[in-house]
């Protein structure tokens, strides 16, 4: 066993004892604070599984727009070793977020996701959603890097308009992603302990190069 | 005698102290002169908190919104401009709807409150900085603004007395700028730090330092360990971090003299005209929105800052028409902020970037003391006072990671190895910057609101550009790839460090408070917070507070002991 092993192992016998029920202090004597006057999280309210119910509808989305951020949240992040958007239900948790948002943060989405139609039947003359995978991912390369390259011309790039609304609907993605079970569990390897002992920091100070 | 004041009725009796504010300096002032002996009540706008209602360990996806509620934005505008302010804990910060205030147009100020019992001490970033004679005696030094009436001596004792019950982890240095302390042992610096240490000293003769935090890294007094979850401002189930309803208000209310009045919300005080005295406060009862009142031989203000004043403004009488304690208008003037805005970051290529979910979770990073405008350093020609760095380095997952697919799903895990420095400048006391009551506004118990008329100025710009480009060179010392610079000026409030504007001073005719914090007007009320700065110096205020507020504490215990209140 390692010397960082055995601090993990006795540093986390000591946090375990430490999580015990909160030592009894001086309270205020009032009572326990009203119930509305304490967040979701602070009642302790658990909604990790409210997206995944089998009845599930979208609050925001129509058909078309739902299916279509479906196809793309499993683009931008796919299934690989682990599970990608589609099934940490990405898309459910942006519509759930957007429909509590205001009009301007609505339409900002919608217009981006309209981006990616409006490219597509310019080019394919087909909406996006029912590209075949070869063409979906043209598209999306297209756009995804903030500058159209010159290639071998030697040109200087050029702002490619596209991107921005390429950013927005990643950045969503990426958000209702990485902040999900799955995102955080399965891709960022959480062991959902929270506690891993002391913070060892460098020891090998004066060799760094 | 054991007089219990918990078989009374909170307000029918006098008590010899008042303590309006329950945060890291209210509750101070209430543990010293409860533990004194004096009877003490001690007011909170808001309610009681409980350690059940902590979520340091709930994982962010058992929120609805995942930390990213709409519902914070709708009704914490201002409050959610704070880093703290999440939907994990929204609930502590003020209601915007209910608590306004007003701005000229040109003058945004964020302000950043929480109304529960230890206000802003649940949430607050936790560093704790000394002052020195170069910050409390820089007009001799420098010829801008006034000295304080105290010096590092009359400070240094009490400075003592709070680190060691309240524990601060923290590295001994040896800096002219920054007085060592009494430290529990510090936390460790990461790899891309000590390198950053290493190569700034060799470079500058600048220190890179552990911050020092109001964190436990051993047993203390009756509390527990940092047991490195991460997030501190969503409470501490082992109370490792300080907040005062867990320490001092826990120590006030255990020593039998103590109540403590929650939900009162505090309009004004009461003054007695014959004898020139205050005579108590009224509040508005935050639920029942009944007015009362509660009676005392003294009044200590520690509301924080601008809330504090505000009581002032709202306590004006025939003989105080401007405001109560303000025969020298200096009342609301001079409000600070440290500015903040300036720094760098980049990436250091020599270490693993890669990010490991299953690291312990240090909650405090690394600091650069003033190196400007030193008695080492000699005078700049841009700028007069400095300005402090926290920062860090350490790998982080790269949400920003470029592209999408497989590709961008491996660099966000690949991550990368950052480093970064923001400045904390020193806010120059300037009386144009002030707080006034605006006669059209009011809040949600019918109390006047404030009118804050404040703006950061060309020396804190220069602070500011300045702290850009010494944290890029020290990044670029450290072999720093993709150094990003950021030299411009927050909005005012930001910094959440607000002071001033009910000054400390020894001329009468300048300032509101004496050199104990007892108004030069009215011989038994206090103000013990913030608002009684006469500098903002560059470090995050707090500790100085708690030192102040004790030092004054003591002043006012001997008082009442001779029988002079």
């Amino acid at each position: 066993m390692k010397r960082r092993d055995l601090l993990r192992a006795g540093v986390l016998t000591g946090a375990a004892a430490a999580l015990r029920p909160p030592i009894t202090r001086a309270q205020n004597p009032s009572a326990a604070p009203p119930t509305n006057e304490l967040t979701p999280a602070q009642r302790g309210v658990d909604a990790s599984k409210d997206l995944a119910v089998a009845n599930w509808k979208p609050l925001f989305f129509d058909e078309h727009q739902n299916e279509t951020l479906i196809i793309l949240s499993d683009l931008i992040i796919p299934t690989t070793d682990t599970p990608g958007a589609k099934a940490a239900l990405v898309n459910r948790y942006i519509d759930l977020v957007l429909a509590a948002e205001t009009h301007e943060n609505q339409r900002a989405f919608l217009n981006s996701l309209s981006y990616l139609d409006g490219e597509s039947m310019r080019r394919y003359k087909s909406a996006f959603r029912y590209l075949p995978p070869a063409d979906q991912n043209d598209l999306l390369h297209a756009i995804a890097y903030p500058h159209a390259s010159s290639g071998w011309t030697g040109d200087p790039p050029t702002t490619n308009p596209g991107h921005e609304h390429f950013q927005l609907l990643k950045q969503r993605i990426g958000i209702a992603y990485y902040n999900s079970e799955i995102g955080t569990t399965r891709e960022l390897g959480w062991d959902s302990n929270f506690t891993h002992g002391v913070y060892q920091g460098c020891d090998h100070e004066g060799n760094h190069k | 005698m054991f007089w219990n004041l918990l078989d009374q009725d909170p307000l029918t009796q006098t008590y010899d102290v008042i303590v309006v504010g329950s945060g890291a300096t209210g509750g101070w002032a209430a543990k010293q002169c409860a533990e004194s002996g004096l009877k003490v009540a001690l007011l909170e706008a808001g309610r009681a908190v409980s350690p059940t209602e902590f979520t340091e360990h709930t994982p962010v996806f058992k929120l609805k919104y995942r930390d990213h509620s709409p519902e914070v934005v709708r009704t914490r505008p201002v409050q959610k401009q704070c880093y703290a302010c999440m939907e994990y804990n929204y609930e502590w910060f003020v209601n915007d709807l209910e608590n306004p205030y007003s701005t000229p147009a040109d003058k945004p100020f964020t302000w950043q409150r929480l109304r529960v019992l230890g206000g802003r001490s649940l949430v607050w970033g936790r560093q704790s900085y000394r002052m020195s004679d170069n910050d409390l005696k820089a007009a001799s030094r420098d010829g801008y603004g006034d000295d304080w009436p105290i010096s590092y001596a009359d400070l240094a004792p009490f400075y003592d007395i709070v680190e060691k019950y309240v524990g601060i982890t923290g590295a001994a240095e040896g800096n002219e700028m920054l007085p060592d302390g009494q430290f529990l042992p510090p936390m460790k610096m990461s790899c891309g730090e000590i390198l950053l240490r290493e190569r700034v000293k060799a470079k500058f003769g600048r220190t890179v330092t552990i911050g020092r935090a109001a964190i436990l890294t051993q047993p203390h007094n009756g509390r527990s360990a940092c047991h490195y979850c991460g997030p501190c401002e969503r409470g501490c189930r082992t109370f490792s971090y300080f907040s005062s309803p867990f320490t001092t208000v826990a120590d006030a209310q255990n020593s039998g003299n103590c109540n403590v009045i929650t939900n009162a919300v505090v309009s004004h005080i009461n003054m007695d005209s014959a004898t020139n005295k205050a005579a108590g406060v009224t509040f508005v009862d935050r639920l029942t929105r009944q007015v009362k009142q509660v009676r005392g031989k003294s009044v200590i203000l520690c509301a924080q800052a601008m809330e504090s004043t505000r009581i002032l403004l709202n306590s004006s009488t025939r003989e105080y028409p401007n405001g109560l304690a303000n025969s020298s208008g200096a009342l609301g003037h001079y409000l600070m902020d440290h500015v903040v805005g300036g720094g760098a970051s980049g990436r250091l290529p020599n270490f693993n970037p890669t990010p490991n979910a299953n690291e312990p979770q240090r909650p405090n990073g690394i600091y650069v003391p003033r190196f400007r405008n030193t008695p080492t350093s000699g005078k700049h020609s841009r700028f007069i006072r400095g300005y402090g760095f926290q920062g860090g380095a350490g790998p982080e997952f790269d949400f920003g990671a470029e592209g999408y697919g497989a590709s961008f799903k491996n660099a966000v895990k690949q991550g990368f190895y950052n480093a970064s420095f923001g400045g904390f400048g020193e806010s120059l006391a300037r009386w144009e910057n002030f707080i006034e009551i605006d006669k059209n506004l009011k809040d949600a118990w019918g109390i006047p609101a404030l009118r804050i008329s404040m703006s950061h100025g060309d020396n804190e710009a220069a602070l500011m550009e300045d702290a850009a480009a010494t944290a890029a060179e020290m990044l670029e010392a450290a072999g720093a790839k993709d150094i990003k610079t950021q030299s411009g000026v927050e909005m005012p409030g930001m910094a959440i460090h607000e002071l001033g504007s009910a000054r400390m001073g020894a001329d009468p005719k300048k300032s509101v408070l004496n050199s104990f914090n007892q108004a030069h007007d009215v011989k038994n009320l206090f103000v013990m917070d913030g608002a009684s700065f006469v500098s903002s110096a560059c470090q995050n205020p707090t500790l100085s507070m708690m030192a102040i507020t004790v030092r004054a504490c003591s002043h006012l215990i001997d008082r009442f002991k001779q029988g002079d209140v």
